[in-house]
């Protein structure tokens, strides 16, 4: 078993404090999500765990099965077990997917053991196929020109291709139609096994439908304010944050504070 | 006009680049010739090695259609009247003092010649190499005629066989007849002991189109002038740069579209890496001429500085002698992109291998343009040979 560990965790972005102090253990075998209101810190949270240079930590730690990350590069968090499917991919010309997935895995591999092309053409066929995605898209440009679905899926390809250990999905349900959210869905929900842990950053309920979590996690404020099961998301969508955050007691201020009013006022 | 005297005729102005000491005004043309003849090539085309074509195939229905594709002494031998006609038709024996020398000298290079209304798919690859063996230097001239409505992708390369210290020039002229298309796609491979003057220039009628995909990877010293003339209504033409300066290398670029049709347009996009201790200055000209209504300039110069003894320019500038036009430019010194770095290495790539990702991405915009799979392979490789000085 792997487990992702974070203690305590604070950090700054451009000199102000994002998260002020994050508790959380994602071991492999299980599905996390994290919920929460805009401008919480759940992006700030994954882009921290994977290394983002902008992100700077201030106190606390986190750990791959006991091995400080913060030490580490990104390139080894990543060789390491760790994924980010990332909410905005970069768009690279004259780099195509097949050549950057390919890198990916011969990476993880020793250089006298390197993937051979055939191999990596099966594997890559097979959960291409398995994501609905054309086969040209292995021989275009990585992300270039393509939709918002497109990366999405990409970034799902990706994962499978690499087989992390934990994955952290940044809004990896964010402007899906409902037909790629369940194309992606079965993507991930294919990775499930004793030796994969991942952690999904969502701000809708319905992407738990598909993807049903042990636990939910409630951030706000820049801390985990609340620990439930998947049954918790669902009272979360009915009520909002803010009914949370009363029932808590949090003095947090939320972006979007009276949008639950309205909705009800309807 | 009357002939004047060379010496008295200006030198070409490449700002903030001092190319005095190269003395490209004094060549000589090289003699040399080929020895090896173990070549087993097969592509549609023309290579020429020194002066001496060792290349040559013309499909039998190009043949029929009466396109032409030889090397310049052939073309003189054999179609006076065409090539006389054309060469100093787009660039001037006198527009300046280089482009004379070149006029008066140039004892090899090639001429393509394409009849009216003939597409031609697959893409045609003339390879001009120079024989650097301290007998002289390499003076070509290159005449390319595009006839009404027809078509073509062109693929240039030249490169540098031998490594005694030299000198080129290169003059080549376009002429892109009405309803014409021409991609006209360059990799320039002079070796590091070859200081390189290179002129391309085409003239543009109404309604045709010549792209250039300039791939300039030189390791001497080099000034390039890439112009396009869009002289008729509803020409086009695109001018995309890519070039790597390393080691102590110095090159400078003038870019220029003029805009004199109406309607016109001229898009100018320029993409720069600068190693080690070298210099780059690109200069970009849109020219907009009175008269040319409803044309459209644009232009981009971007340079990536690797390294902190490199320098670094992008000059855009806008001639507009015309209201009704649309123009911009934008132009930028950088770094490399940290986010792009970062998606990379949050792969697992390591930096290194992430970071030569991310530059070859820089001029991805070219590298994809490249007409044919072994030509985009081969700029691949040029990038992984400018790097390999650079110490991260």
């Amino acid at each position: 078993m792997t487990t992702l560990k974070i203690e305590n965790l604070h950090v700054n972005v451009a000199g102000k404090e994002i998260l002020k102090g994050v508790n959380l253990a994602v071991n492999t075998g299980e599905m996390h999500a994290i919920m929460g209101p805009n401008g919480t810190g759940k992006s700030t949270l994954s882009q921290t765990i994977m290394g983002h240079p902008a992100y700077e930590v201030t106190a606390g730690h986190i750990y791959l099965d006991g091995e400080d990350l913060l030490e580490q590069g990104v390139d080894e968090r990543a060789r390491a077990g760790l994924f980010l499917a990332m909410q905005y991919p970069s768009e690279i010309q004259g780099v195509t997917n097949a050549e950057f997935m390919r890198a990916a895995i011969n990476a993880r591999r020793p250089e006298d053991d390197q993937i051979g092309i055939m191999d990596f053409i099966t594997q890559l066929d097979e959960k291409r196929e398995f994501l609905s995605m054309s086969e040209e898209m292995a021989d275009r440009y990585l992300n270039e020109g393509f939709s918002g679905g497109e990366k999405k899926r990409n970034e799902i390809l990706q994962m499978m291709m690499v087989k992390p250990k934990i994955a952290i999905l940044d809004e990896i349900d964010s402007g899906l139609d409902i037909d790629a959210l369940k194309v992606v869905s079965r993507g991930v929900n294919s990775m499930r096994s004793p030796e994969f842990g991942t952690l999904m950053i969502t701000h809708y309920q319905r992407l738990l439908d598909y993807i049903v979590p042990d636990y939910v996690h409630v951030m706000m404020g820049g801390k985990i304010v609340k620990t439930g099961g998947a049954e918790m998301a669902k009272k979360l969508e009915a009520e909002g944050y803010a009914s949370l955050r009363d029932e808590l007691g949090l003095n947090v201020s939320l972006t979007d504070e009276d949008v639950n009013e309205y909705v009800m006022g309807d | 006009m009357v002939k004047q005297a060379n010496e008295n005729l200006p030198m070409p102005v490449f700002e903030k680049v001092r190319y005095g000491p190269w003395r490209l005004e004094n060549m000589s043309p090289s003699q040399s010739v080929d020895e090896s003849k173990d070549l087993q090539e097969n592509f549609l085309g023309l290579k020429v090695i020194g002066s001496t074509t060792t290349h040559h195939q013309l499909s039998a229905d190009l043949v029929e259609a009466g396109v032409l594709l030889m090397n310049i002494k052939q073309a003189y031998q054999d179609y006076p009247e065409l090539v006389k006609n054309l060469v100093g038709k787009v660039i001037e024996r006198q527009s300046e003092r280089l482009a004379a020398n070149n006029y008066d000298q140039f004892n090899t290079g090639f001429f393509l010649y394409i009849p009216a209304n003939v597409q031609i798919e697959p893409v045609m690859q003339v390879t001009l190499n120079q024989i650097a063996d301290g007998q002289g230097d390499f003076i070509a001239r290159v005449l390319v005629y595009v006839g009404e409505n027809s078509q073509v992708k062109l693929l240039q390369r030249m490169r540098t066989v031998g490594n005694h210290a030299s000198k080129a020039s290169v003059v080549v002229e376009v002429l892109a007849q009405r309803g014409s298309r021409l991609t006209y796609a360059n990799i320039d491979g002079f070796g590091p002991h070859t200081s390189a003057y290179i002129n391309r220039q085409a003239d543009i009628l109404a309604n045709a189109k010549v792209d250039w995909i300039n791939a300039s990877f030189n390791d001497g010293n080099t000034i390039t002038r890439l112009a396009s003339h869009v002289d008729g209504e509803g020409s086009v033409s695109h001018a995309k740069v890519a070039t790597f300066s390393n080691r102590k290398q110095v090159q400078g670029f003038i870019t220029e579209i003029q805009n004199t049709g109406r309607h016109s347009l001229g898009h100018i996009f320029q993409r720069g890496v600068i190693l080690n201790s070298s210099a780059l200055v690109f200069n970009g000209i849109g020219r907009i001429i009175k008269g040319a209504k409803g044309s459209d300039a644009q232009q981009e110069s971007r340079v990536l500085m690797l390294s902190r003894r490199g320098r670094g320019e992008a000059n855009p500038l806008l001639l507009i002698d015309e209201n009704d036009v649309t123009a911009g430019h934008a132009a930028s010194v950088g770094r490399v992109d940290e986010q792009q770095l970062y998606y990379l290495m949050s792969r697992g790539l390591p930096e290194k291998v992430a970071r030569k990702l991310v530059i070859r991405g820089f001029i991805g915009e070219i590298l994809s343009q490249m007409p044919t799979n072994r030509a985009q392979q081969d700029l691949i490789d040029a990038i992984e040979r400018k790097l390999q000085y650079e110490r991260v």
